[in-house]
């Protein structure tokens, strides 16, 4: 979007908000979002699918005594934007009449910027050609490994989006943001015994920041793994010692303790960690924290989609709880500072309080070292998705690999599980910090219906009695 | 052309304007939505929402080449870049040697009672909240509970045309709606959702939602940590419908057999379940969620029997699969949105009952778990199953004991199917998806004690 077009646009969504009749304490905002992007994917073989998408459009809030209004329009001239914003602001009105909850915006909080991720090599400027190349030779080298690689498929993703946020507050802000991603998944089957290997590079970026991925190593490296995890040994059963990587630390903090931290759920009493700022939640040695400004990472941006300027969050420190994600609204409800938590999928939806990049802090131990103190169990790689379930503080998290560890030793390589925990149990329960610290998980996170990118990582993290759901 | 004009007439355009660039065929997916929300948030009204959404989808085939384009913007200059996206798109991507042609299909498509209710689309913001207040009502168990919840009413319309002479309309109301209820006693949580979802709003049981949600809160208080054991798990019908469609609909869809990932690959005619297991697919049922005349290429489905005492009978294909696998189309195409392109899925699913009680299933089992809305999952393509207990309980001496809490069930898909040891008389339908309690022999279960 050019200049030109957003200063247009700007002229537009401040003429509606004006125009609204609004007393001191009704909030207003209108989110003008627009993403295009493009995908390809490859499998056995065959392009199965090469498509663009684009989506546009104009999210409209008002939150009008205690109750909120909400409605999305595409038509972008001035009379359309400023009727949608009387229909949201009708709606808040209807539904104050229900409401018990005191909710308000605080007139403390005024943004005003322009952000945009950096990117050196502009994706769209790129050859289709070159793109094409990237997931054809990471397919095929996978596809010609071994006749044990049953499917084998690579996927390209680029985004654009720009976003143009006012409010009645007086917020004005221009955040545009790129996404680059760059997938492989191999299955390997044997009869009926199937695994899959996974693994992606991108960010928050451009070009740059694929343009290193080999191809033909990666595809390599992911059919190599596939066809050992189909002679590895089944996973174990029980409660038992679990050693993570930091791949694996990745999802297990943004499950076990990022959700939970989100204060939507804080604010609506759904979360175990309601009340809990100041309490210990974990041994003193650890540290959580989530970045959204770390340059490159998919889960950075400048500005949330409420327009608050992202900022760094310390979730636990010295093992005491010190913050939660923050919309405006659950900051000002909480007599908090909003922390640019505020993220939604597109002009669709409304922001909800989201991680972005979310980390445990790294120590000194190698992963031998920590082997040794766990002695019997399992360390347990590269992470494969999971879930929470932030009012009863139970979460789910897995893995695509991992090896038994017996007599302190590393030994014999498993395929995936999952892992069961309780989020006020596994902080307490880390008794060894190791490193390297990497930003290791790259994903998509779910909640609510919508999915935005993010990151998680950290060292190698060994916690004591997660419940490890092995067939055997 | 303009958002004014209606969506055949846009569709209509998208085709001509798409072969006029020289495309071969041309396939326009439009879709429209309205949708009416209402957010609750510890027992009160947090947010109402009132969405209209479009969204085209374009498949244009050149040279054998597949090209794709979406956009939800519907001026004329973004549609007519849409079309030229799909068509440059085709021209750079390599051909598709399997890729034979999109569909036609001359068959009218069957008309099914009760898709749509003029009362969904016609209720008021007001008659909706208070809809919802009582449910909420029914769900406050205690003065201390935190309900929170969302409920949807609106109206769906797609059309679907392509070069090749499909062109076929269809409109759908919906509504729905959970609850999840949390109460607690110092630090012993009890924490339960319930959802319906119906076309009519006379079928809608929001009552049911309130009621069901807060008593099952109740249940789920006094959790504890169990064992490490193999134990029966005997599943509810929202459990056992939940765990079976998801493997079979990834086990015998035919994009997944050609590509040899199917869970159920080459056994057509072959046990893939216990002889207890009969499994019907039919897209025709009245009044049912996810009934439809034609699939999301236009085809007219047929009603199929999956699985017949325990042998596969049938894949699902569409019209890009059905050659692969050798099998006719049997219309499932289904995408996940517009902008997607589509692949087989079933639509509505019919576990055949059996002939035991439901209170016998329980009685005779010595020790065991029930799960109470939870599945038993695996994840996507793999048959390795690591799966929570949301919603389960330990049973012993054929009576619930207390819920289980941080436990794992670990097995493969195909354990699951064949440990199906029995299926009782009664069933559950739920939207049309009906299922019996489901008992199945003893799994591995992790435990947290």
């Amino acid at each position: 979007m050019i200049s030109e077009q957003k200063e247009r646009m700007l002229d537009i969504l401040e003429y509606a908000i004006n125009k609204v009749s609004l007393s001191s304490k009704d909030f207003l905002d209108i989110r003008y979002a627009y993403a295009m992007g493009e995908s390809f994917t490859v499998r056995n073989g065959r392009f199965d699918s090469v498509s663009n998408q684009t989506t546009g459009g104009i999210a409209i809030r008002a939150l009008i005594d205690n109750a909120w209004g909400f409605t999305t329009i595409v038509k972008t001239d001035k009379e359309s934007i400023l009727q949608a914003a009387e229909k949201a602001v009708k709606m808040a009105r209807t539904g104050s009449k229900y409401t018990k909850q005191e909710r308000s915006i605080s007139d403390s909080w005024v943004f005003e910027g322009k952000g945009a991720t950096t990117i050196e090599i502009d994706p769209r400027a790129v050859d289709k050609e070159a793109k094409f190349e990237k997931v054809v030779k990471t397919e095929k080298a996978a596809r010609e490994y071994s006749d044990s690689i049953a499917e084998s498929s690579s996927t390209y993703q680029e985004s654009h989006g720009n976003e143009i946020i006012i409010n009645s507050k007086g917020t004005k802000v221009e955040n545009e943001t790129h996404v680059i991603r760059i997938m492989k998944n191999i299955i390997g089957r044997e009869g009926t015994k199937m695994q899959s290997v996974f693994d992606s590079a991108g960010g928050a970026g451009g070009w740059e920041l694929i343009e290193k991925w080999d191809p033909e190593e990666e595809g390599l490296k992911a059919a190599v793994m596939a066809e050992k995890l189909l002679i590895a040994k089944e996973p174990p059963s029980g409660k038992m010692n679990v050693v993570m990587d930091p791949s694996l630390t990745g999802v297990f903090i943004h499950e076990a303790f990022g959700h939970a931290c989100e204060a939507d759920a804080i604010i609506a009493k759904t979360s175990v960690l309601e009340g809990r700022i100041g309490e210990k939640v974990g041994i003193e040695e650890i540290n959580v924290y989530d970045d959204p400004t770390v340059k490159g990472l998919r889960g950075s941006f400048a500005y949330d989609s409420e327009g608050t300027k992202a900022r760094k969050r310390v979730l636990v420190e010295g093992g005491f709880l010190k913050e939660y994600f923050h919309t405006l609204e659950t900051a000002t409800a909480l007599g908090m500072e909003p922390n640019g938590s505020g993220r939604a999928m597109n002009f669709n939806v409304t922001p909800q309080a989201r991680m972005g990049n979310t980390y445990v802090d790294g120590g000194e131990m190698k992963i031998e070292e920590i082997a040794e103190i766990a002695k019997d169990g399992v360390y347990l790689k590269d992470s494969y998705g999971g879930y929470v379930m932030p009012a009863k503080g139970q979460f789910y998290f897995s893995c695509q690999m991992g090896y038994f560890i017996e007599n302190g030793e590393i030994t014999d390589m498993m395929g995936n599980v999952g892992m069961s925990g309780m989020t006020l149990e596994v902080l307490q329960n880390t008794f060894a910090i190791g490193k390297p610290w990497e930003p290791a998980f790259e994903g998509t996170c779910g909640k609510g219906g919508q999915w935005v990118p993010v990151t998680g990582g950290g060292p190698n993290l060994a916690v004591s009695n997660l419940v490890v759901g092995g067939s055997k | 052309m303009s958002t004014e004009e209606n969506l055949h007439d846009l569709a209509k355009y998208i085709i001509k304007y798409g072969t006029s660039l020289g495309a071969d065929q041309v396939e326009a997916y439009t879709i429209f939505g309205s949708v009416k929300s209402i957010q609750i948030e510890r027992g009160s009204i947090r947010r109402f929402t009132d969405t209209s959404n479009s969204g085209l989808g374009i498949r244009v085939i050149k040279d054998n080449a597949i090209g794709m384009a979406s956009t939800t913007i519907f001026t004329e200059e973004s549609l007519e870049k849409t079309v030229k996206d799909a068509y440059a798109l085709a021209e750079v991507s390599p051909p598709d040697p399997n890729f034979k042609s999109l569909p036609y299909d001359p068959k009218a498509a069957p008309t099914i009672s009760g898709r749509f209710d003029e009362a969904v689309v016609d209720i008021s913001v007001e008659e909706f909240t208070d809809l919802i207040l009582d449910s909420i009502q029914e769900a406050t168990v205690r003065d201390d509970a935190i309900i929170s919840g969302n409920f949807n009413a609106g109206i769906g319309e797609r059309y679907i045309l392509n070069s090749e002479g499909v062109d076929r309309f269809a409109s759908q109301t919906s509504v729905s709606g959970y609850l999840g209820v949390k109460i607690q006693e110092g630090e012993d949580i009890g924490n339960a959702y319930y959802y319906d979802a119906a076309t009519q709003m006379k079928n809608f049981d929001h009552i049911k939602i309130g009621t069901e949600a807060g008593l099952r809160s109740k249940k789920m208080l006094g959790s504890q940590k169990i064992e490490t054991a193999s134990l029966p798990i005997l599943l509810d019908p929202d459990s056992a419908y939940g765990t079976i469609s998801p493997i079979l609909s990834s086990g015998i869809n035919a994009f997944s057999v050609f590509n040899r990932t199917a869970f159920f690959v080459d056994k057509i005619g072959d046990a893939i379940a216990s002889s207890k297991l009969t499994i019907t697919d039919d897209p025709f049922i009245p009044e049912g969620t996810d009934s439809a005349g034609f699939d999301d290429e236009g085809v007219v489905p047929k009603k199929l029997t999956l699985v017949e005492n325990g042998i596969l009978q049938t894949y699902i294909t569409d019209s890009y699969t059905a050659p692969l696998v050798g099998l006719e189309n049997t219309g499932h195409a289904s995408r996940s949105s517009f902008a997607s392109r589509p692949q087989p899925s079933p639509y509505t699913m019919k576990i055949k009952a059996g002939s035991v009680s439901k209170d016998d299933l329980l009685t005779d089992m010595k020790e065991g778990i029930y799960l109470m809305s939870s599945s038993i999952h695996s994840r996507g393509d793999n048959p390795q199953v690591s799966a929570q207990i949301n919603q389960g309980f330990y049973v012993k001496d054929g009576e619930l004991q207390y819920p289980v809490k941080n436990a794992v069930i670990g097995c493969t898909i195909f354990e699951i199917f064949e440990k199906l040891e029995n299926m009782s008389k009664e069933t559950e339908n739920r939207s049309g998806h009906e299922a019996p309690w489901m008992l199945l022999s003893p799994l591995r279960v992790s435990g947290g004690k």
